[in-house]
């Protein structure tokens, strides 16, 4: 597993992928987790699990790593299965963001000890999701979602994408990239703005 | 909403704020509901994202996964007789929320502890400085490694405020302090802002009032108890603004 890649993994099952169609069932899961069902959180794991492990690995990028913080997560949505608030926003959005606080919480807690090779990150995993989309199977929504980040320019899917993906702060993206810190944040942002009109994300 | 926090909505939602950045973005957040609307929808298309990195887990890691929850009890709801003021917070998004209260309230108790004044002021001192930063235009946040920990400097130069966030700071050794400076541009004698010490988890929020003006840069040194007029050369450790 030590040498496992996201670019070269294709193990995604069709039976795993999560689309938004799961939600009103993943809603009865959590509920039924909170009262204790362990048997309603399996099933969380597995239409969710998928999504939220593929995203840890890719941030934290050792897969024994991922297997742990995957772990923490699914141990704290299970703690805080009663506190969901269906009328704030839906279960995957809400399990995803609590998923990706923790992996850019590993990845930025080791990075004292793990001097991560940067400017390797940056020119060899962040930049090519066109051409990484033949090598992963994908599913419809990943190639919808995948389209609409090939669709930013340049530079905004580029700071975009090392903070998401990469778990960089926007000041260290600025470091990264080598301009200010404010036109990061307008990148990111506006980057974001596209993203969401887009996809027609619906708040 | 303020132009200049605003547009951290999306660094937000990435999770690309340092703590000290997402504490303040995340108090802003409460009173701004046009920002709080716009981080929905970024976190809302962030999560999107993931749609491009699945990958089922390893089989056994399901196992593993069932295994600790049946060890664990879920907690249980948050009930009516919980404080009006948490309720308020919870309401909106128990886990950031949760994050930015922490980080506030270790702010205010640390300032309750470094005010000099009446008990009675404590309270109000401490969340002043804190509700000046978090309102200030032009508000800003620098983090500096330091030779061990981090030090940061949330400060609005227009409000005069400045609080140091310190973490993983070693303590300074018996019979000394570290005291915080600031360094003006034209070179001229350190300004002493005040000396601390970080908790035993290495852990500091030092709320301090001074005219940044013209100062260019922070700094931390480490003195005898009381703290002295100028800061010991060899102990400096500059933070940038």
């Amino acid at each position: 597993m030590t040498s496992m890649r996201f670019e070269r993994n294709s193990q995604v099952s069709p039976a795993l992928q999560t689309d938004d169609s799961a939600e009103p069932n993943l809603q009865e899961l959590l509920a039924a987790s909170a009262r204790g069902n362990e048997q309603a959180f399996a099933k969380l794991y597995d239409l969710t699990s998928a999504r939220v492990y593929g995203m840890v690995l890719r941030v934290v990028r050792d897969a024994a790593q991922a297997s742990e913080v995957t772990q923490d997560i699914y141990l704290e949505i299970w703690r805080q299965s009663a506190r969901f608030d269906s009328s704030k926003g839906a279960v995957l959005p809400w399990l995803l963001m609590i998923a990706h606080r923790r992996a850019v919480d590993r990845v930025r807690a080791s990075q004292s000890t793990i001097v991560r090779d940067d400017k390797y990150a940056l020119l060899n995993t962040e930049r090519p999701f066109d051409s990484v989309s033949e090598q992963v199977q994908t599913s419809l929504e990943a190639q919808r979602v995948r389209k609409v980040l090939n669709d930013l320019t340049p530079a905004q899917r580029e700071a975009v994408s090392l903070a998401y993906f990469g778990g960089y702060t926007h000041s260290e993206v600025s470091e990264l990239l080598k301009i200010p810190l404010g036109t990061v944040k307008t990148r990111i942002r506006d980057g974001l703005i596209r993203m969401r009109d887009a996809l027609g994300v619906a708040t | 909403m303020t132009d200049e926090l605003n547009v951290l909505a999306g660094a937000y939602a990435l999770d690309a704020l340092d703590d000290a950045e997402r504490a303040i973005f995340e108090e802003h957040l409460q009173t701004c509901d046009e920002c709080a609307e716009e981080v929905r929808g970024m976190q809302l298309t962030a999560a999107e994202l993931s749609h491009t990195t699945e990958v089922a887990p390893p089989p056994l890691l399901r196992g593993e996964v069932l295994a600790s929850i049946s060890r664990v009890r879920p907690l249980p709801p948050i009930v009516d007789n919980v404080i009006a003021l948490h309720r308020a917070r919870a309401s909106r998004s128990v886990w950031q929320v949760m994050a930015a209260a922490c980080a506030l309230i270790a702010i205010m108790v640390s300032a309750w502890g470094y005010s000099q004044h009446r008990a009675a002021n404590r309270a109000s001192n401490a969340s002043s400085t804190v509700t000046t930063l978090l309102q200030a235009p032009d508000l800003r946040a620098t983090t500096t490694a330091l030779e061990t920990g981090s030090g940061t400097v949330v400060y609005s130069k227009a409000e005069h405020k400045v609080v140091l966030i310190g973490r993983n700071m070693p303590s300074p050794g018996n019979g000394k302090t570290y005291q915080l400076w600031m360094l003006p541009q034209a070179g001229s004698a350190a300004i002493s802002a005040g000396v601390f010490r970080p908790n035993s988890a290495g852990n500091i929020e030092l709320p301090v009032t001074g005219d940044l003006t013209d100062i260019g840069k922070m700094a931390i040194s480490v003195e005898p108890s009381g703290g002295s007029s100028q800061p010991t050369p060899g102990t400096v450790q500059q933070l940038n603004l």
